[in-house]
């Protein structure tokens, strides 16, 4: 049913979001710690930094990431010279992307879900000699376990979305780079409308699993993260 | 004098400043005052939760915050057990999960309790493999109890334990508090805004009126106080006991109930006799008469005398030499017009519906 590019692209799309939720979620979940349990100047700075994804058009980010992680910009560079890796054009730019710009996302997920977190409980646990470490995983991440998967899954979903950052960051390239977004727009403009509809119509299948899971996943585990 | 902790240290917000110093003799003690009087913010600044402005807090001669020694301990060193007011049991694991969590991070040179012992002894084996969900108030509170035994702590924190609990539960909870006490040796602070709580419970009380420390007491002379006059509110007091049921008089809706040599005439319960039951009287509730009443409706009527006098400011608490010793609350006024006095005889009046049984 499917050819092999759009199998490629369907392939490239899941572990480009896969990644990408794999190395934000750690992220956020610092992040939205940091931003509801403690207090330090530059705070607000920090929780404008984590939304500019969100408000930023994609390509702009993604044009951004091109500069940073391109050969000649300062994180490419290090990483070309020490570890010979080039990241731009390659499905690891693409997950990269769908990290940046679903992790406003995660973070603003995982907040709600931490300060829904009673912080008596994790001050009884710190009674109970736990240090803040052990407090946060012992206690705080299981009570926000389902800010956790709501965070997880809208960061996947995102990154299957994604389109604009990838498109310049990773390119278009069939089989390499294209992801199921790219590859709609491509037989759209290629005329190939056929093709097009059967990759929509299984965007919408990786979506309607998404939301299943998610749904399922909430509802399995009894109890409520107060 | 083996004393166990020592403090001096004191804590300002915007609106509110927290001062005071001492030091505890080992025993059970109560912090006692009105809500707003600096109680818990004192149990926080021991535990650690809330760090004083200046100050220092020795727990057994070890410093645990010092601003001159800038030393400050961090919660889970301290080895302090903590109840908070709310029960916070954790709700992702199991009642025995629960109780081994602050075990499991004790280092084992430093175990001396085994939950095993504080299972059995707080009886919540038969809870152990439930989640947290169902447990009546009194069953998390025995819970959180042994979770906070079970890190073999030093010292014992219970903020307003009783406060949501249900008068029989209450009663349980404080034999349960005398025997740990006794059996483990652990200190105990006590916050509570109830005299009679206090009076029951503890061998010291500090007693705080806004943020300041009016003064420390043996329990058995808190009383004597006048200060004490200016935070409790006449009405306020109870007699509490344990008494034993002895005979239904179901026809005329009275049970009848030993405490020490008293017999008193209780409202009707469905209890079978031999059984223990707790019950309270509100010392304002008890009237005192020089001679003996006649045809009254009142169904307990005891004689006694008077053993002590406290004033309490406009109210006047009078302790029988009866066995048990009551307290009755009564205003000067009174104390005045029948010229009570230490020694004479006396009868008391207790309505039997003014008894309230503890179930």
């Amino acid at each position: 049913m499917f050819s092999s590019p759009d199998i490629q692209a369907i392939l490239v799309s899941l572990q480009a979001a896969s990644l990408g939720t794999i190395l934000g979620l750690p992220l956020a979940i610092g992040i939205a710690w940091v931003l509801v349990r403690s207090s330090f100047k530059g705070k607000a700075i920090l929780d404008i930094l984590v939304s500019f994804p969100l408000v930023l058009p994609p390509v702009v980010t993604g044009y951004i990431m091109l500069i940073v992680l391109g050969r000649q910009g300062p994180i490419g560079s290090l990483l070309y010279q020490t570890l010979g890796i080039n990241v731009v054009f390659t499905w690891v730019a693409a997950g990269l992307a769908c990290c940046i710009v679903s992790l406003p996302l995660m973070v603003r997920a995982l907040e709600v879900a931490i300060s829904g977190v009673d912080h008596k409980m994790e001050l009884a646990a710190r009674s109970l000699g736990a240090g803040p470490i052990k407090t946060f995983t012992s206690i705080t991440l299981p009570l926000a376990y389902r800010g956790i998967i709501s965070a997880v899954l809208i960061a996947f979903a995102r990154g299957l979305g994604e389109f604009g950052a990838t498109m310049i960051v990773a390119g278009n390239i069939p089989g390499k780079t294209q992801t199921l977004p790219l590859a709609i727009f491509t037989n759209l403009q290629t005329g190939d409308e056929a093709n097009a509809i059967r990759l929509v119509a299984f965007s919408l299948v990786l979506a309607s699993i998404s939301l299943i899971t998610h749904h399922i996943l909430l509802k399995r585990r009894g109890f409520r993260s107060q | 004098m083996n004393e166990f902790l020592n403090f001096n240290f004191s804590k300002s917000y915007p609106d509110f400043e927290l001062r005071t110093s001492g030091s505890f003799p080992h025993g059970i003690i109560a912090i006692f005052g009105p809500s707003g009087s600096g109680k818990t913010t004192f149990l926080n600044c021991i535990a650690g939760l809330i760090n004083p402005d200046i100050g220092e807090i020795r727990l057994n001669q070890k410093l645990l915050f010092s601003t001159n020694a800038k030393t400050n301990l961090s919660p889970d060193k301290r080895r302090i057990g903590y109840m908070f007011q709310e029960n916070l049991l954790f709700p992702h694991l199991t009642v025995e999960q629960n109780i081994l969590y602050g075990y499991r991070l004790t280092k084992p040179e430093e175990r001396r309790i085994d939950p095993e012992h504080i299972v059995d002894l707080l009886e919540i084996r038969p809870l152990l493999n439930r989640n947290t969900e169902g447990l009546s108030m009194g069953e998390q509170q025995r819970i959180v109890l042994a979770r906070a035994l079970s890190t073999s702590p030093h010292l014992l924190l219970l903020d307003e334990p009783l406060g949501s609990l249900h008068a029989s539960m209450k009663a349980s909870i404080i034999l349960h508090l005398e025997y740990i006490y006794k059996e483990l040796q652990i200190p105990i602070i006590y916050v509570s805004h109830s005299l009679s709580e206090v009076l029951k419970i503890s061998d010291y009380t500090m007693v705080m009126n806004q943020g300041n420390q009016l003064f420390f007491s043996a329990t058995k002379n808190l009383l004597e106080h006048p200060e004490l006059s200016s935070i409790i509110s006449p009405g306020t007091i109870q007699n509490i006991f344990e008494a034993t049921i002895i005979e239904h008089r179901a026809i005329h809706g009275i049970t009848m109930v030993q405490i020490g040599a008293t017999v008193l005439a209780v409202p009707y319960i469905q209890e079978p006799t031999g059984e223990a039951t707790s019950i309270s009287i509100s010392a304002s509730d008890i009237l005192i008469a020089l001679e003996k009443p006649q045809n009254i409706s009142a169904r307990n009527i005891l004689i006694t005398k008077i053993e002590k006098i406290d004033s309490l400011g406009s109210t006047i608490l009078i302790h029988t030499n009866s066995d048990p010793s009551l307290k009755v609350e009564i205003t000067s006024d009174a104390l005045n017009e029948m010229k009570l006095s230490v020694g004479i005889e006396v009868y008391l009046i207790i309505k039997s519906n003014s008894i309230t049984l503890m179930d």
